[in-house]
């Protein structure tokens, strides 16, 4: 799955240790979200989308090559 | 639950290891001479305590983490689930067929624990550093881990050494301990070679 959060982070000047409070998860969760060894759940997803105010599907997009 | 730091968590499992391993030394071999069953049977069970509060430790450990840790703590309990049946179906079978003395039968059963958490503790850190490499990085470093383990077991095997004269069990103790050290060295120096410019 491919995502804009790191983009979105950075944008937001916060560092991945500031979102993983935000979201109450590891700031290594956030990295290996960012860096897509790790998809989400779809409660976190929503949840990092709330946060950003975007739709999910703006956030993740499916990537059939890294299936 | 109250999550604790990385590091409060390993700083109370240390704490209780010491515990464990000064109540193993001094307080579970009056078990052989005490005479009343009560007496005997609290002197048998008093390493008992501490191990259960590094389960209870370990388990709020686990129940703490958000998704991603809870899974790679998922992928190491499984695995170290699978490596302890392995273990108690080898020392079972073993054990039965009388292949080695009643004492080693007892001895098996004692490193059932300390086996679940090793492999558990290597499972996991391998699974975190498929997801990035980073679940297991915080908090004392693993050399200093070591290097720990390796002081307790060095202070065993004087112990036993100097105070019963019992020369197998002080150099397995011993040799651990080396063991240890020398996990201790490479996890150093690997750290070291990663990051040369600290």
């Amino acid at each position: 799955m491919k995502n804009r959060v790191r983009e979105l982070r950075e944008k937001h000047a916060w560092s991945q240790g500031e979102l993983g409070e935000r979201l109450e998860v590891s700031r290594q969760t956030v990295n290996a979200i960012e860096t897509g060894k790790y998809d989400p759940s779809l409660p976190l997803a929503f949840k990092i989308a709330k946060l950003f105010g975007q739709r999910i599907e703006a956030l993740f997009e499916y990537d059939e090559e890294t299936r | 639950m109250v999550r604790l730091s990385r590091q409060a968590h390993q700083r109370r499992v240390m704490v209780a290891m010491a515990i464990y391993v000064a109540v193993f030394l001094w307080v579970w071999p009056l078990a052989r001479s005490a005479d009343a069953l009560w007496l005997k049977s609290t002197y048998a069970l008093a390493p008992v305590p501490p191990v259960v509060y590094v389960i209870w430790l370990m388990a709020r450990r686990v129940l703490g983490g958000d998704e991603l840790e809870q899974r790679t703590h998922l992928i190491g309990l499984g695995v170290a689930a699978g490596a302890v049946s392995v273990y108690g179906i080898v020392s079972g079978f073993l054990a039965a067929a009388h292949v080695f003395g009643a004492d080693w039968s007892a001895a098996a059963l004692v490193w059932i624990f300390p086996l679940l958490v090793v492999v558990y503790a290597s499972a996991r850190a391998y699974a975190a550093r498929r997801y990035g490499g980073g679940a297991c990085d915080e908090g004392m470093p693993t050399a200093v881990r070591f290097l720990y383990v390796a002081g307790l077991l060095t202070v065993a095997a004087a112990y036993i050494y100097w105070h019963k004269g019992d020369a197998e069990s002080a150099g397995f103790a011993a040799g651990m301990a080396a063991g240890m050290l020398g996990g201790a060295l490479f996890f150093a120096l690997r750290q070291r070679l990663r990051r040369p410019d600290e």
